[in-house]
């Protein structure tokens, strides 16, 4: 029994960590630019996408191929931060709009290049390491060890470099940042940069244990959306708690009853936390 | 000039109603049938985005007035008549109990709230399968009957959707022109002025979104008649964003705007009906090009166009 819990804790984890990655970059582009962007899980398909060209079609070592997968979806992000979004940057309404349109165009735009089938990608590792009793397939492993190595990276970031304490100033206050000579369109532009290519390095990291299809963002998602709102939209540390949390009730609830119960149980939990803790369950209500 | 309009008016309105008796081409009937619906369910989208609070669960109340319908006719036996009706009072219904509790939060929280909300009744419909038939959903809904004639011809269907359309159109019409349009608006921009007035916001708020979601269940009740089943995937969030989309094409401003959406927006994908990828993909960017350049949407556009050839 005990076995099975701490199987059951382990794939939580894992999957734990991937939402992780994508509800950090939401929350961080809600947090900055005050826009809530339904397209994020087009950001992540167009990392699994990246990683099925330049992996398995181009033949380019795996590594690579997910760092250079990152940077296109970084660049990709930017470009439409550029064009369509930084006019609606605090316009709350509009600007879900308009990333809803934008979600629609790069869906339909991916399944008119890539066709609306599932595609798989060959698996960079194989086989099953046994720790003391518990099995951990090698490559969600190794989605787990990167994901914390960049999760850590991005705390560090944020943290001690410059760039990333004048994020969290505008995060914080963009008119004060300004006045301090931080200049808030290149923290935008920054901003989206990063979050998309989280969510394209979450995306280019499952490619292989998933399959790629030019629908497989709509999942990941709406996981983002109930992590953010759990730990509170805007705020990091409220989304690593929040992803963990969902990561292992999730593994347990479709264990023991099913997943459709199990997101049942996720929605009408947002659906409790919007009422009565806005803020979510880390954030101060203010 | 007032009499020329009322000619006009009188003109579109015949040419409305007689359209498809002259044109007998079924295929041409069933868009404007389509027109019509989603015309009334834009319409109700409107009253949210008139006070400010987009919602995502008006596909989950279209659905529930659907599956009202279907069910009160099918498992208890009532005629279409109680079914439809049913349809709308339960849209209704459903949004004055969870009203108070949502529209007390606001902007992105409440459209956050509201996509929740519609997940969870899609997952009820799909989950609670002995009542709802699951993923499959609901098949052989009776069709509309009216006085015991049964409304097969779709012509017939099409009047009915046209007579919902108008009905929903001239309703809000009156109420924007109304002292409860102006509240309103004042709902959406300055809520503590309307409070400092004396209005109580929250009870207009809630009044808005019950009138919202009675007229998403009755378009529900239709949908289930005219097309003979009812399934889940028909009522997810999409479907409110379809609703916002004709919304912003065709103007917010005015509910001349929303049908101009509906007019436009609904038989597009029809001429892309061989590739579904490229309507999709077209649908899309209509909608960026429309939100950066054309923000007040068609109407706008006509309005302004209008408004500079009076000015010279």
């Amino acid at each position: 029994m005990s076995q099975l819990l701490i199987q059951i804790l382990m794939n939580g984890l894992m999957m734990g960590l991937v939402y992780i990655m994508m509800a950090l970059g939401f929350t961080l582009i809600f947090g900055i630019m005050r826009i809530v962007n339904f397209a994020h899980g087009e950001f992540y398909m167009l990392g699994a996408m990246a990683v099925m060209l330049l992996f398995s079609t181009l033949g380019i070592n795996y590594f690579i191929a997910v760092l250079v997968a990152a940077l296109m979806v970084a660049v990709v992000g930017m470009v439409i931060e550029r064009l369509l979004l930084r006019q609606f940057v605090g316009r709350e309404l509009n600007g879900m709009i308009m990333t809803l349109a934008i979600a629609i165009t790069l869906k339909a735009g991916a399944t008119i290049i890539f066709g609306p089938q599932e595609m798989s990608i060959p698996r960079p590792v194989s086989g099953v390491t046994n720790i003391a009793g518990i099995l951990i397939p090698n490559d969600r492993m190794l989605v787990g060890a990167i994901a914390i190595a960049i999760l850590v990276l991005f705390y560090f970031f944020l943290r001690y470099a410059r760039a990333g304490l004048a994020m969290r100033a505008v995060a914080q206050d963009w008119e004060a940042a300004a006045l301090q000579g931080i200049r808030p369109q290149r923290i935008y532009l920054m901003s989206f940069g990063i979050g998309c290519a989280m969510a394209g390095l979450a995306g280019a990291l499952m490619a292989p244990i998933f399959t790629v299809s030019p629908f497989i963002g709509d999942v990941p998602m709406l996981k983002a959306f109930i992590v953010v709102i759990l730990g509170g939209l805007g705020s990091l540390p409220g989304a690593v708690v929040g992803g963990l949390l969902l990561g292992v009730v999730e593994a347990g609830v479709a264990t023991f009853i099913n997943t459709t119960v199990a997101t049942m149980i996720s929605f009408a939990l947002v659906v409790v936390i919007l009422l009565f803790r806005p803020a979510g369950l880390m954030g101060q209500s203010r | 000039m007032n009499t020329w309009k009322i000619l006009a008016g009188l003109v579109l309105a015949v040419g409305l109603v007689v359209w498809p008796f002259v044109i007998e081409n079924r295929f041409l009937i069933h868009i404007g049938t389509m027109v019509c619906m989603y015309a009334l369910l834009a319409l109700s989208m409107n009253l949210m985005l008139r006070i400010g609070q987009l919602s995502l669960a008006h596909g989950a109340l279209m659905g529930i007035g659907a599956y009202t319908s279907a069910l009160v006719m099918m498992s208890l036996g009532f005629p279409f008549v109680v079914g439809f009706l049913l349809s709308g009072i339960v849209g209704g219904l459903v949004s004055l109990i969870i009203g108070p509790i949502l529209l007390r939060i606001r902007g992105v929280y409440f459209v956050l709230l509201t996509f929740a909300f519609g997940e969870i009744v899609l997952l009820t419909f799909i989950e609670w399968v002995d009542v709802f038939g699951g993923v499959n959903g609901i098949f052989g809904v009776p069709r509309a009957q009216i006085f015991g004639y049964v409304i097969k011809d779709r012509s017939l269907s099409y009047l009915m959707a046209l007579a919902m359309a108008a009905g929903g159109f001239f309703l809000l019409r009156a109420l924007y022109r109304s002292e409860f349009g102006a509240i309103m608006e004042t709902l959406e921009d300055d809520e503590e002025l309307a409070r400092s007035l004396g209005v109580n916001a929250m009870s207009y708020r809630l009044a808005v979104f019950v009138l919202s979601g009675a007229m998403a269940g009755f378009a529900g009740g239709f949908y289930a008649s005219y097309f003979t089943f009812v399934s889940p995937g028909e009522f997810n969030f999409w479907t409110a964003v379809n609703l916002i989309v004709i919304n912003v094409l065709g103007g917010i401003a005015s509910p001349v705007g929303v049908i101009l959406g509906a007019l436009i927006l609904v038989p597009l994908p029809e001429l892309f009906r061989d590739a579904v990828q490229y309507q999709v993909l077209f649908y899309g960017l209509a909608l960026i090009v429309f939100l950066k350049f054309m923000p007040d949407g068609l109407y706008g556009l006509i309005r302004k166009m209008r408004g500079k050839r009076n000015d010279r």
